[in-house]
């Protein structure tokens, strides 16, 4: 999953990165093939250089922050991602929907008493709304993967209907692009909007992929055989970013 | 401007008038040495029912030993503003403090969503962008301040945004309302005796923060001169008149770090993970770092301890940018 993530950024593009397994992505696309690409944090820091071995939990401390181009704030890096600044997002979710709209509120139906309460957007809904392109990372559970959010967070392409985001006043030509899984990778079909299955981990069938999704979505003619992560790939999460296995133990297992 | 949506959370807007007639009154601009125990700054600048707002995060530069206070003093009913937060929702919730939380990032553990969602805590749906953009409308003195974010989204039904049409493109867009907090929490690097204050490194919204709230209290690592601060006015975040309290609070951050300074606790932090699902784990929590010990001094004397002090301060290598 992390590796797949790595692989959709691009070098020398502006990628705000959020909380979490985004995090390691970075660093592993940095290493590899996308050294110029500038990071870009909710709190302000723009193109860190993140020291290795990452630290878990905080994102604002020095390690992370290491080496920045410079240090700004909350409110002047979403202006930056509205001004059109920012061309990927890439993010963890809770729960997505067919049309890459994305859930970390609640599950149920009454907002004051929901049946589980999740943290909210965070910085979430900002990065689906003014980056030009998100990449959504996302374990491969069939309760993550909802015909129809509970409740909408953030935005993807909302009902499907052509212009959806841009009629409700979101930026032109914005929204999500990628779904990175431990076991596929998606895209969003360019005239309706739905998921597209674009490819499947080496070894898993189609059938195993879309069993675990409580919807239905499109297949690709050809779907592509996904590379698992390379010796080069292992190397530097295994030695270089993650040596305690602090993370990557887990998300192994998903 | 047509109104074409309007969100039902609960939020309060300020009228500018009354606001600058506050900040007129009651914000002294004469230098006065604003030093006090934290006690003292809580005590005076903490009511019960205030909203309550901070920077940076629990992680990093965050005013933690505040926090801890607010809890001991047993304030209520407040509403806290939950942009960019980990560890203080829950610690105020289960501390019996909270009424409500304004929404970017409710935290982490399961009791804060629990006491949501049986009904315990009123919640504001916001983002982390859309409430701290809130306090730099209230920094500016004005109702609200306009956005693209939000739009299309249950996040925004159940916030207090509305969506118009903008009046020179004709395309829809929400307004944000002002907040102003009662009372900001800032913990900074450095700061004199009269409130001119330094953060250093990245941050949400140190000086809008201070700028938005009625009172702020400054947490400090290091009290300097007022000489050092003219020597680099561009290191100013905060200037003195906006605040209201100094509290000196080496190590004020803990279980987070201050960056340069020390590193966070990372042992503190998993306890508290472990404590955040279970509310006798959490009752024992703060009854171990928040109503046993009087103080922040005796909290790092008694419960953290000089070796793991050091320890911390020995793993903040990273010092370059940070003054």
């Amino acid at each position: 999953m992390i590796c797949q993530c790595a692989r959709l950024i691009e070098d020398g593009k502006i990628v705000f990165i959020g909380y979490g397994l985004p995090q390691i992505a970075a660093i592993l696309a940095q290493r590899l093939h996308a050294p110029r690409m500038v990071q870009v944090y909710e709190f302000g820091a723009v193109g860190s250089l993140p020291e290795t071995p990452f630290v878990r939990f905080t994102m604002g401390g020095p390690r992370n922050c290491y080496k920045s181009l410079a240090w700004t704030n909350m409110n002047t890096i979403f202006a930056q991602a509205q001004l059109g600044m920012v061309d990927l997002g890439v993010l963890g979710a809770t729960q997505i929907d067919q049309f890459g709209n994305l859930n970390s509120t609640m599950l149920g139906a009454d907002y004051t008493h929901p049946e589980k309460r999740f943290p909210g957007s965070g910085g979430a809904n900002e990065v689906m709304t003014q980056c030009w392109r998100t990449v959504i990372v996302i374990r491969h559970e069939r309760r993550r993967f909802v015909k129809q959010v509970d409740f909408l967070t953030s935005p993807g392409y909302l009902d499907g209907t052509p212009g959806a985001r841009e009629r409700a006043g979101l930026p032109r030509d914005t929204g999500p692009w990628r779904v990175a899984t431990s076991k596929a990778l998606y895209g969003f079909d360019d005239h309706t909007r739905q998921m597209v299955l674009l490819g499947v981990l080496r070894g898993l069938s189609v059938d195993e992929v879309v069993k675990e999704m409580e919807f239905t979505a499109l297949v690709k003619e050809k779907v592509e055989e996904l590379e698992p992560p390379t010796p080069e790939e292992l190397h530097i999460l295994r030695e270089e970013i993650d040596p305690a296995r602090a993370i990557i133990g887990k998300t192994a297992r998903d | 401007m047509d109104v074409l949506q309007a969100g039902i959370g609960e939020f309060t807007v300020e009228d500018p008038d009354d606001l600058r007639a506050f900040m007129r009154t009651e914000k002294r601009r004469e230098m006065v040495d604003k030093v006090m125990p934290e006690a003292e700054a809580v005590r005076r600048y903490v009511k019960d029912g205030d909203y309550v707002s901070f920077d940076f995060s629990s992680f990093t530069r965050g005013p933690a030993c505040l926090v801890r206070e607010i809890i001991r003093q047993r304030r209520q009913n407040l509403w806290f503003a939950a942009k960019f937060t980990l560890m203080e929702s829950t610690l105020l919730a289960e501390g019996g403090c909270l009424r409500g939380i304004d929404v970017g990032f409710l935290g982490l553990g399961n009791l804060i969503g629990k006491a949501v969602e049986e009904g315990r805590i009123k919640i504001t749906e916001w983002t982390n962008g859309t409430l701290t953009l809130r306090h730099l409308a209230g920094a500016m003195g004005v109702p609200f301040l306009p956005t693209r974010n939000l739009l299309a989204t249950d996040t925004l039904a159940y916030s207090g945004a509305k969506v118009v049409q903008d009046p020179f493109t004709g395309k829809p867009i929400a307004l944000v309302p002002a907040v102003n907090p009662d009372v900001g929490l800032v913990h900074v690097h450095q700061c004199d005796i009269y409130g001119n204050a330094r953060c250093f490194g990245p941050g949400v919204s140190p000086l809008e923060t201070a700028m938005a709230s009625k009172r702020t209290i400054i947490s400090t690592e290091e009290i300097i001169t007022t000489d050092d601060i003219r020597k680099e006015p561009a290191k100013t975040t905060i200037p003195y008149y906006l605040v209201d309290a100094v509290v000196y609070a080496p190590f004020g951050c803990l279980p987070g770090g201050a960056q340069g300074v020390y590193e966070m606790d990372t042992e503190h932090f998993l306890e508290y993970m472990a404590a955040s699902g279970d509310a006798q784990k959490m009752a024992a929590y703060l009854g171990k770092y928040v109503y046993s010990v009087a103080s922040h001094e005796e909290f790092l004397a008694k419960r953290v301890g000089v070796e793991k002090l050091l320890d911390l301060k020995r793993q903040a290598t990273i010092k370059e940018g940070y003054h």
